[in-house]
């Protein structure tokens, strides 16, 4: 009985000991992690800050006649072998034009339907005996956007020596909707090398 | 005795209160528009540091800093912008990531920051080695 103790305490002691690392919180604004192949947090924000800092400084997010021009979210391809929702990407974008006072995001229209639908849903309160009129949003109030964000995210896998290589590039366009043009454009490639036993999906 | 006690204390929490060092509540505050940590300077040198306020069509304008450095080796380099406004209060923009680069030996790179808001008029570059 006593040998069986002993056993069993030297075993919970090493297996505690081989134990993984433990968890731990990770500051995003000092993080000098190990890199994987695949997409993290770190490219989307290095995507974005390149973007809205090239958008903010061709001035094609200012409106001249003064005020905020009014933004919907278009469609974003993600042609990577990952999983990736785009509003990743996206909602970066969509904080930091709003923070910059020239750019404010609609929710009430989409490709896909409205983000909110709760716009819509909210004026069908009209004509309710049960709502005070007052209170319900009126007739023509919602505002129509003037551009829109669309773009894709590619990868390309390369073989490099006995590394492998996997290019990423993150394409964006602002189109003005009154004419149709690409207002601004850009691309971020993220290039990441490493084992070929790493995966990148 | 009694009196000279309460004297003593009295002139200790005068002394205490006159040590004490206000906390800074406005916008005067000297800050280095230029931090780069030593272990940088052994493999490169900040060669340029200009800033500039391109005028918007809406009528403002943004800050935007241009950097350059010349490196003596192969190095990597970690950067950041950190943006105020006139009160000294950061503004705050996509992210508070550091941004990385590499430098070649004798190459040199100009890398550019535009401020996240008009109302950013300082800033503060910050140079690290990643680890």
């Amino acid at each position: 009985m006593f040998k069986q103790a002993i056993i069993l305490t030297l075993s919970a002691l090493v297996l505690a000991g081989c134990g993984s690392s433990p968890t731990r919180y990770v500051d995003p604004a000092a993080d000098d992690g190990p890199v994987s192949m695949s997409m993290d947090y770190r490219d989307f924000e290095k995507a974005a800050t390149e973007a809205v800092e090239d958008m903010l400084a061709s001035g094609a997010v200012s409106n001249p006649n003064g005020g905020r021009y009014i933004m919907v979210v278009s469609r974003i391809s993600n042609n990577t072998m990952q999983r990736i929702d785009t509003d990743q990407l996206t909602k970066k974008i969509r904080v930091a034009l709003l923070r910059s006072g020239k750019v404010v995001t609609t929710t009430a229209v989409g490709l896909n339907g409205a983000e909110d639908e709760m716009s819509m849903a909210a004026r069908e309160l009209r004509n309710s005996d049960e709502f005070d009129q007052s209170g319900v949003q009126k007739k023509g109030t919602l505002q129509a956007p003037d551009l829109s964000l669309s773009g894709k995210i590619l990868q390309r896998n390369q073989t490099v020596g006995d590394e492998q290589q996997v290019e990423y590039y993150i394409q964006l366009s602002m189109t003005d909707l009154a004419s149709g043009l690409a207002f601004w454009e850009g691309e971020t490639p993220i290039i990441k090398r490493g084992s070929n036993d790493s995966v990148s999906w | 005795m009694n009196t000279l006690v309460k004297a003593s204390l009295f002139a200790l929490v005068a002394v205490l209160a006159g040590c004490a060092t206000p906390p800074q509540t406005n916008g005067v505050v000297e800050r280095e528009e230029l931090k780069v940590d030593p272990e940088v300077l052994y493999s490169m040198t900040v060669t340029e540091l200009f800033e500039d306020r391109i005028r918007q069509p809406d009528g403002t304008s943004i800050l935007q800093v241009q950097f350059a450095v010349e490196a003596l080796n192969n190095a990597d380099l970690a950067w950041k912008i950190s943006w105020f406004d006139a009160q000294g209060m950061t503004v705050k923009g996509v992210g508070e990531a550091y941004r990385k680069a590499s430098v070649l030996s004798g190459q040199t790179r100009y890398f550019k920051a535009t401020a996240p808001h008009p109302r950013a008029i300082s800033y503060q570059l910050h140079l690290r080695e990643p680890q």
